[in-house]
């Protein structure tokens, strides 16, 4: 079986490859929009262009779609990717959305929940990406939708690393009520585990199926703060309240933003600007929304990270010193990423961000 | 979900698997701990978000002494949260020993033990936010960290004991939320429980009465049923339900609020500390997690055994604020604004000295002369308690001159003759009041005098220091603001025998059997530690008691809302 990844060289693409071709199972192609093979085969694509993602489908069998960036990019190459695939005969899609697609939604969260758009622009194109996914199926399609919480694990830039500087620079600690929702943290290797089993699923047509990803330990975020914060030694871990969020986010964070994208188009690594602190994450540490996801368990057989192993390899990999050379700052590397600020520039850009991060975590 | 219980239909009888009575720390650890386990829990909180007369006034009550205890209003909230919204947020564990049946304290001894408890202990601390599970120093701090007393060094005086601090944590306001998401969990704000009504034989509850001030009334018929409304509240309702059970709930044997129990506290002596003043640690330190905490003198069991001590700690304060021969700007500051200062925290700087013109004028001088330290102090309090999120606990003043009062706290025998009953006044909605008897026994300041001979004995052998008290004085200084605030324990308290307890080792009053307490109200005896700590490890024992006992049927349940 060919499995044509879409953001292959994205953190969990780029390790789904990796595993896929371990596996021995399937063959991974990584699709990108640029091309670049690192031990898999890899094809260039541009997932808004039809022409450029029918050439990249040919003698693909299954496709999976990691793609992350803008709204277009998300929610338009959703669609033309559904329509490519029903054109070119690849009849089995693992699509990865996202638990934002609840929304405001609290409480324990099954995938039979209503879904709420209204969290933002990423909620709103993750949401419309799902309902293309939906057409694929009804257009005789199979499709398996993965929605993940926060998808983590060692390299991971934006559940890991930058976390790691906002506490070292004591801008996050213990965050009391504001840090009190749950994590929904899921290791990148359940979520590819999880990937792996729908693309082994038994085929049947006209088929869609959804499943939440988190790990069913994972801690509520000041659990997870105060653990990181411990572990890499941003100690002693502060105790900050919601004005002191909102003044960060909402004061520093856009000047801080312009800084960063200027120094970025003029081609420095961002690490001279402390990273501004996305007013969504406010949102998402408060969210009391805890991810049910039983049925990938019994469905998809996920056996999850222990949270205290996962957190382990991300210490240990934020210590590695391969690391500090490797690391550049990105802002949206996972599609269950639900916060990242809108992107002018794009996914071009995204990918080849991530590329650098990733080498270090799975080469 | 949380609800105003004006919302509920009057008359109306409202079922649940558990009504928990009480929002406070217990209540609210007991309903968080349930959450999640297939069992419908409903909540009774009496008062609201925010402070409320008229409510607050369902706590008015008389005490027989007005120097030995604050009137039962003070100290304690009726209101969402409970007392924690204005505690001072000490934590540290009851001492195994605390435990045991020991000679020197009569009627000591739990049917369960410091294990039985240890379990829930780590969970508790995390509720309370205060940190890891940690009281010893060592282990808290770091091998690295300084002792508290360099050069002091004895096998009969423990100094590495820790006492940590949470925020302090208003449970309310802290966990609403994840009672509010919870869908098996619902809170009626405003619901005061009036009654405890049992089925004919006595044996079970059959339903709680509610009413709100505005006049709803309504009913509640619970499979179980926890009182979780503090020392005070719980000995009251048990008492005052009295169609069934003439002498009240559970009193068959005219327990139910006696051995009512505070803390025996005071500044004592004079500790004059050899050394450098940078080799003490008076103040308070703070965690990795960011946690404040505080070292303490105590007595290791085996020494509280052999000298036949009861347990108590101390530690290193300032001296006496009220006397201006202190010479602290700072300390003379907070005599100066006492007025201003809420009746809880202000009733240590009343102590009845005469306050004439003369004193007020020596303490203003104190300021001025003092500006520098006085305004530094002032800084830091505002940055890091009036501005901070986790606050710096209390006052510490510098130290220059290695030269301390000893803060006790020391637990307090039971005895049966102090006690709470039921006086002939009645509140708003038709509950008699409170009437607190508060006595002490002269052990207890015997037991404090022992182990300041212990201290003083040891200090002087090792040369670290020397501690000089008036014995003469001991019982006036520990008693010059009567018990310690807020800590009201015992008035329902747990053992084996009915016939001297009014809970089992499960908190399940003998005589009914779907009716159980929370809190520090179970209590057998005080220890030297603030109740809070343990009475939240003791709600979350108790869920796990009762998710145990109702499993079963919420199972049967589930199953049959899939089907």
């Amino acid at each position: 079986m060919k499995v044509l990844v879409l953001g292959g060289s994205g953190y969990i693409g780029s390790r789904l490859c990796a595993l896929l071709q371990a596996s021995g199972w399937a063959t991974p192609v990584s699709g990108s929009s640029r091309s670049r093979a690192s031990g898999v085969e890899s094809r260039q694509v541009d997932t808004r262009d039809p022409a450029s993602l029918a050439l990249a489908l040919r003698g693909i069998d299954a496709v999976v779609n990691c793609v992350a960036g803008d709204a277009r990019s998300i929610a338009d190459g959703a669609g033309r990717l559904a329509q490519a695939c029903r054109d070119a005969g690849c009849e089995r899609i693992v699509h990865l959305s996202s638990m934002s697609v609840y929304g405001h939604l609290e409480g324990v969260v099954r995938e039979e929940a209503p879904l709420d758009p209204t969290l933002g622009w990423y909620a709103r194109a993750k949401c419309e990406a799902e309902s293309r996914m939906a057409w694929f199926a009804r257009e005789g399609g199979h499709a398996v939708m993965l929605r993940p919480g926060c998808v983590w694990g060692p390299g991971s830039e934006l559940w890991v690393g930058r976390i790691a500087r906002f506490l070292r620079s004591g801008r996050l600690g213990d965050l009391g009520v504001a840090g009190d929702g749950w994590s929904n943290l899921v290791h990148v290797d359940d979520v590819c585990q999880a990937v792996i089993n729908a693309l082994r699923s038994p085929f049947t047509p006209a088929q869609i199926l959804t499943y939440n990803l988190a790990a069913p330990d994972s801690p509520r975020w000041n659990d997870y703060f105060v653990d990181l914060a411990l572990a890499i030694g941003a100690t002693p871990v502060r105790r900050l309240g919601p004005w002191q969020l909102r003044l960060d986010a909402y004061l520093a964070g856009p000047p801080l933003k312009v800084a960063e994208k200027v120094l970025s188009r003029v081609g420095q690594a961002g690490n001279i600007v402390p990273d501004p602190l996305p007013p969504g994450l406010l949102g998402l540490w408060q969210r009391h929304l805890k991810l049910d996801s039983r049925a990938a368990e019994r469905d998809l057989r996920v056996r999850w990270t222990p949270y205290p192993q996962a957190l382990h390899e991300a210490v240990q990999e934020l210590r590695s010193p391969r690391r500090g050379r490797e690391l550049r700052r990105s802002a949206a590397d996972a599609p269950g990423h639900p916060s990242a600020g809108p992107r002018a520039d794009a996914a071009i850009t995204h990918f080849s961000r991530d590329e650098s991060i990733l080498g270090g975590s799975n080469g | 979900m949380i609800l105003d219980a004006n919302s509920v239909e009057r008359g109306s009888r409202l079922a649940a698997d558990v009504c928990v009575v009480g929002g406070g720390a217990a209540g609210i650890s007991l309903a968080l701990s349930l959450s999640g386990q297939g069992i419908s829990v409903l909540l009774l909180e009496a008062g609201q978000w925010e402070e409320h007369a008229p409510t607050q006034s369902l706590y008015a009550g008389e005490v027989s002494d007005e120097r030995l205890h604050s009137p039962p209003d003070k100290y304690r909230q009726r209101r969402m949260g409970g007392s924690t919204t204005i505690w001072g947020g000490r934590c540290m564990p009851f001492d195994p020993i605390d435990f045991e049946a020991r000679s020197q304290v009569p009627l000591s001894g739990w049917p369960i033990g410091f294990d039985d408890l240890l379990p829930f202990y780590p969970e508790a601390n995390r509720l309370a936010e205060a940190g890891r599970f940690s009281y010893d120093a060592r282990d808290a701090l770091g091998d690295d960290a300084a002792p508290m007393i360099r050069g002091f060094e004895s096998p009969l005086v423990r100094t590495d004991g820790l006492e940590r601090f949470s925020c302090p944590t208003d449970f309310g306001k802290r966990y609403g939320k994840r009672l509010q998401v919870a869908s098996d969990v619902q809170v009626l704000l405003g619901a005061n429980c009036t009654g405890i009504r049992l089925q004919s034989d006595g044996r079970a509850v059959r339903e709680l009465e509610v009413a709100t001030l505005e006049g709803v009334r309504f009913r509640v018929a619970p499979r179980v049923a926890v009182l979780a409304t503090g020392g005070l509240e719980t000995a009251r309702l048990l008492l005052a339900s009295r169609d069934v059970a003439p002498a009240g709930i559970g009193n068959e044997h005219d327990v139910v609020g006696r051995y009512y129990m505070c803390h025996i506290a005071g500044n004592v002596g004079a500790l004059a500390l050899n050394g450098r003043p940078r080799d003490v640690r008076h103040g308070y330190e703070v965690t990795p997690e960011g946690v404040y905490c505080r070292r303490r003198l105590s007595v290791p069991a085996a020494e509280q055994r052999r000298h036949g001590l009861a347990n108590a700690v101390a530690r290193l304060h300032f001296p006496r604020i009220t006397d201006p021969r202190h010479r602290s700007g700072v300390l003379s500051g907070l005599f100066l604004a006492r007025r201003f200062i809420s009746y809880e925290y202000g009733k240590r700087l009343n102590d009845g000295s005469p306050a004439t013109p003369s004193v007020y004028a020596r303490h203003l001088l104190n300021v001025v002369a003092d500006p520098l330290d006085t305004a530094g102090f002032l800084t830091h309090w505002v940055r890091r308690r009036t501005l901070a999120q986790r606050k710096f606990p209390s006052v510490i003043l510098r130290n220059r001159t290695n030269r301390f009062s000893l803060e006790l706290h020391g637990e307090q025998a039971p005895r049966a003759d102090s006690r709470v009953t039921l006086s002939d006044r009645q509140d708003l909605l038709g509950l008699p009041q409170l009437r607190v008897d508060w006595r002490y026994s002269a052990s207890d300041i015997e037991s404090l005098r022992n182990t300041l001979d212990l201290f003083a004995a040891e200090f002087e052998r090792t040369g670290a220091g020397r501690l000089e008290y008036r014995p003469e004085t001991l019982e006036e200084d520990v008693m010059r603001f009567g018990a310690y605030g807020g800590h009201h324990i015992g008035t329902a308290r747990m053992g084996a025998d009915p016939r001297t307890s009014v809970v089992d080792s499960n908190c399940r009053v003998h005589s009914v059997h779907n009716l159980f307490v929370a809190g520090s109200a179970a209590f057998p005896t005080s220890s030297q530690a603030n109740p809070t700590l343990t009475l939240i490890a003791l709600s979350l024992r108790l869920a796990r008691h009762l998710a145990r006992g109702l499993a079963p049927h919420a199972a049967l349940e589930l199953q049959e809302a899939a089907a």
